[in-house]
């Protein structure tokens, strides 16, 4: 997260890109589609990310510019922070009421291995899958991976495909689904807020954002939660992962390996 | 230090015009309304950035700039209410579309990886994010009823 390379604003190609991007999102709207019970939010920032990977592939975005993006990216998501910040301030005392719900609620980034371990052993993936589902796999995991396994390590290649598919589809994939679980599930609007703190600057908001447009009645208190919890993640995230994250995959992967093998075996024998 | 200042000053000017655009036509706040508010969020950031600079220890510049944003607008601090005040006008929804409009543009670069990726990976991936956002909600979901908030 740490790019801070300089002279960003020369790049006017690539700003007005941009600013014709958001004039022309912002201008289409928002519109909501419903399914059954639930109701997908498609959000400017959502058409924002497809136009803006359509560009890639015109004459008006190189590599360079391409790449230069990634660090801008950094740049306006330090806004945003600041912004999370002053809302959680005037709500200090309710993030304190909160405060044991916003705490636990950092240990539900580790459902992610109870629930995806499984299926990628048993989808027949081997140690990738300790680099996959270890964490949501952002750049201080592809350095901790790196640093235990080697980059080139099956782990190494597990954890460089989920940055890959994080990078690409994780904002587009959590801006449609934040919106329709909430509509979905008998859960409150302001415990997803708690699970927007996920990592990835980009990927809170794009959870964000649909929670936010559909509850603007709560939605000082939507930001202050997930500001909050977005600071909680950026300052254990790393070390959850060091000392609780990945000594559990390996367990859990070689419980689960074993139970497969098991039964591949019971299943030849009858 | 002063150039890099200068230079993230200038970065960050260029977002915050085009979210004062998009804040006036998504959400018809006047450009001159949100003014003050997003120099007041450039100004948190800048301070946070140097403060990220200066301080030897390990921890994300987002830290600092998220830490500094909450201090400042705690109920008794002086100036307070006026940040909070000024900053309510810039519409958090038109804060994150530059984001993302740089990041669909910065993912065109991995596109070419994504594209060899197979089926199984996608799976596992979806079921990470799921998983992970889920969990976390689950759990908020949980003890905020045993409190009682919800």
């Amino acid at each position: 997260m740490e790019n801070t390379k300089t002279n960003l604003w020369t790049d006017w190609r690539l700003h007005f890109v941009v600013f014709a991007i958001v004039i022309i999102t912002e201008l289409i709207g928002t519109h909501e589609i419903s399914i059954g019970p639930g109701t997908i939010l498609l959000l400017p920032m959502l058409y924002a990310v497809i136009i803006g990977l359509l560009t890639f592939f015109t004459p008006l975005i190189n590599k360079v510019q391409s790449s230069k993006a990634e660090s801008l990216v950094f740049m306006s998501v330090t806004l945003l922070i600041a912004k999370f910040g002053v809302q959680a301030g005037p709500a200090l005392p309710e993030l304190i009421q909160a405060g044991p719900a916003l705490i636990f609620q950092e240990f539900g980034n580790l459902a992610t291995i109870l629930v995806a371990l499984p299926v990628a052993v048993f989808l027949g993936l081997k140690r990738e899958t300790i680099g996959m589902t270890h964490s949501i796999g952002r750049e201080a995991n592809l350095a901790l991976i790196s640093e235990k396994y080697g980059i080139s390590s099956p782990e190494g290649r597990g954890v460089v495909s989920m940055y890959i598919f994080g990078t690409i589809f994780g904002a587009i994939f959590l801006g449609l689904t934040s919106g329709l679980l909430a509509s979905i599930l008998p859960i409150s609007p302001l415990s997803f807020a708690m699970a927007t703190g996920i990592g990835s600057g980009s990927m809170t908001a794009a959870s964000l954002g649909p929670l936010v447009a559909m509850y603007p009645e709560q939605a000082d208190l939507i930001t202050a939660y997930s500001g909050a919890s977005n600071l909680l993640t950026s300052v254990t995230g790393l070390y959850m992962s060091i000392f609780i994250g990945l000594p559990l995959t390996e367990k859990y992967y070689q419980l689960v390996s074993k139970f497969k093998n098991r039964k591949i075996k019971g299943d030849s024998e009858s | 230090m002063i150039s890099k200042l200068i230079d993230w000053t200038l970065t960050l000017s260029i977002v915050a015009i085009m979210t004062l655009v998009g804040n006036f036509i998504g959400y018809e706040v006047m450009p001159v309304t949100a003014l003050p508010g997003i120099i007041t969020l450039m100004v948190i950031v800048l301070i946070g950035m140097v403060i990220h600079e200066i301080l030897p220890f390990k921890l994300p510049s987002i830290a600092y700039i998220g830490l500094l944003a909450f201090f400042v607008t705690i109920p008794g601090v002086p100036g307070a209410e006026k940040i909070s005040e000024w900053t309510s006008e810039v519409n958090l929804l038109s804060l994150t579309t530059p984001i993302l409009a740089y990041a669909g543009i910065s993912i065109g670069n991995s596109w070419v990886d994504f594209a060899k990726m197979g089926w199984k990976t996608i799976i596992v991936g979806m079921l990470v994010l799921l998983g992970t956002y889920l969990g976390s909600a689950i759990i908020a979901e949980i003890i905020l009823r045993i409190q009682g908030i919800v």
